[in-house]
């Protein structure tokens, strides 16, 4: 079978960007952030290396849906920065998402052809529509 | 506000400007507050970045953000969608029936009919600017003859006799049931609605040119696509080139996003 690459390097993004915005969300549930000290967080305290430009797409995407509140501040090292904190349908929502997220994880991870194990019995992943 | 030396400062704003070149389509006020951000993003991350050389490190700090293109790639959709929708629907929908009309039945034969139909929407573009210009130019002129009639009647009628200013036909014929002052207020009268008319075909233009420029930017980014895929199939080994310009992180394992 031949193997696509653009199919592949395609899904891999898709993959990593929605994982990457759930990160973004985690890292501004307890603390609030700028893009670029974002960034150094991600970088330096996660395992991922990310194109930086990538972030400001989705730190817009979640401060248009309510997700984040963001404000200017004046720095004396330079031009303002631009904080972004997570608000309270942003925790609630990051909540149910890392939830999802921990089944999903699991999902993957289990081995299929192994025995069932019964504490796995009953723990079920809520598939969302939409 | 921002220390960077010259040759710094310089290849930031050319990035910026690249950047702002690429959100034509999103809305004035996001695309300011957009910029904004970047801008304080290259200072921060510029101060932050070891080095002699100022003009390699402002090349690594642009090279770990990514190009505008990259960085504005999610970003359109969804404004565009929020609030382009009216403008830009019609122009999906005539660039769809172009695209089933010619480009498919005719393949690459299609792609060269809808290359010679964007070059002749560009040229009719050009010449609406010229029309434009036009109008502009006799509305400038016909203001300057009101204004003549009005102040100066004796010079206006000099330069009638000397052939400078022809007024014949019906137009003469009208004006001449009046003053040579009623006469000037209808000529800047007339001027002020030519005037009015070519600003107003300038502000049009702008729309018709933020539509070329999208149509265009359709058939550059499809061609762009398809050359990069056309790339990475004929070099397939460049995809895992050394000195990745992503930041990498600090445990070595690695997923670049």
């Amino acid at each position: 079978m031949e193997y696509q690459d653009e199919g592949r390097d395609r899904r891999i993004t898709q993959l990593r960007k929605g994982i990457l915005e759930l990160a973004v969300m985690g890292v501004l549930y307890h603390e609030r952030h700028y893009g670029y000290s974002l960034v150094r967080v991600l970088c330096e305290r996660g395992s991922i290396s990310l194109k930086e430009g990538t972030i400001y797409p989705i730190l817009a995407r979640l401060d248009r849906d309510g997700l984040v509140g963001s404000g200017w501040v004046e720095s004396d090292q330079g031009p303002p920065r631009k904080y972004y904190t997570l608000t309270a349908s942003g925790r609630q929502l990051f909540d149910e998402l890392s939830r999802d997220f921990d089944s999903l994880v699991s999902l993957v991870q289990r081995k299929w052809n192994a025995p069932e194990q019964p504490e796995a019995v009953g723990k079920k992943l809520a598939v969302r529509k939409g | 506000m921002n220390n960077y030396p010259e040759v710094v400062a310089k290849i930031a704003h050319d990035y910026l400007e690249r950047l702002k070149a690429q959100l034509q389509l999103v809305p004035v006020r996001e695309r300011i507050e957009f910029l904004r951000e970047i801008e304080s993003h290259l200072y921060e991350a510029y101060q932050q970045t070891p080095g002699e050389d100022d003009v390699a490190r402002i090349l690594a700090v642009l090279r770990n953000l990514g190009e505008p293109a990259e960085v504005v790639s999610d970003r359109l959709p969804g404004t565009m969608v929020r609030s382009g929708t009216k403008r830009n629907v019609p122009l999906f929908v005539v660039g769809g029936i172009l695209i089933a009309l010619f480009g498919i039945p005719l393949g690459f034969g299609g792609l060269g009919v809808l290359v010679g139909i964007l070059g002749a929407l560009a040229g009719m573009l050009v010449a609406f600017y010229a029309v434009a210009g036009s109008v502009l130019l006799v509305g400038a002129l016909f203001m300057l003859m009101g204004l003549t009639r009005v102040l100066a009647p004796n010079m206006f009628d000099k330069l009638v006799a000397a052939g400078f200013i022809q007024f014949d036909g019906p137009p003469a014929q009208f004006l001449d049931q009046f003053t040579p002052s009623e006469q000037g207020l209808f000529m800047i009268l007339f001027a002020s609605l030519l005037v009015a008319g070519g600003f107003g075909m300038l502000r049009l233009g702008k729309y018709l040119l933020r539509g070329l420029r999208f149509l265009f930017s359709l058939l550059f980014d499809k061609t762009r696509r398809l050359a990069q895929g056309l790339r990475r199939k004929l070099h397939p080994q460049n995809r895992e080139a050394p000195g990745s310009q992503a930041r990498q992180p600090a445990d070595g394992q690695s997923a670049v996003v």
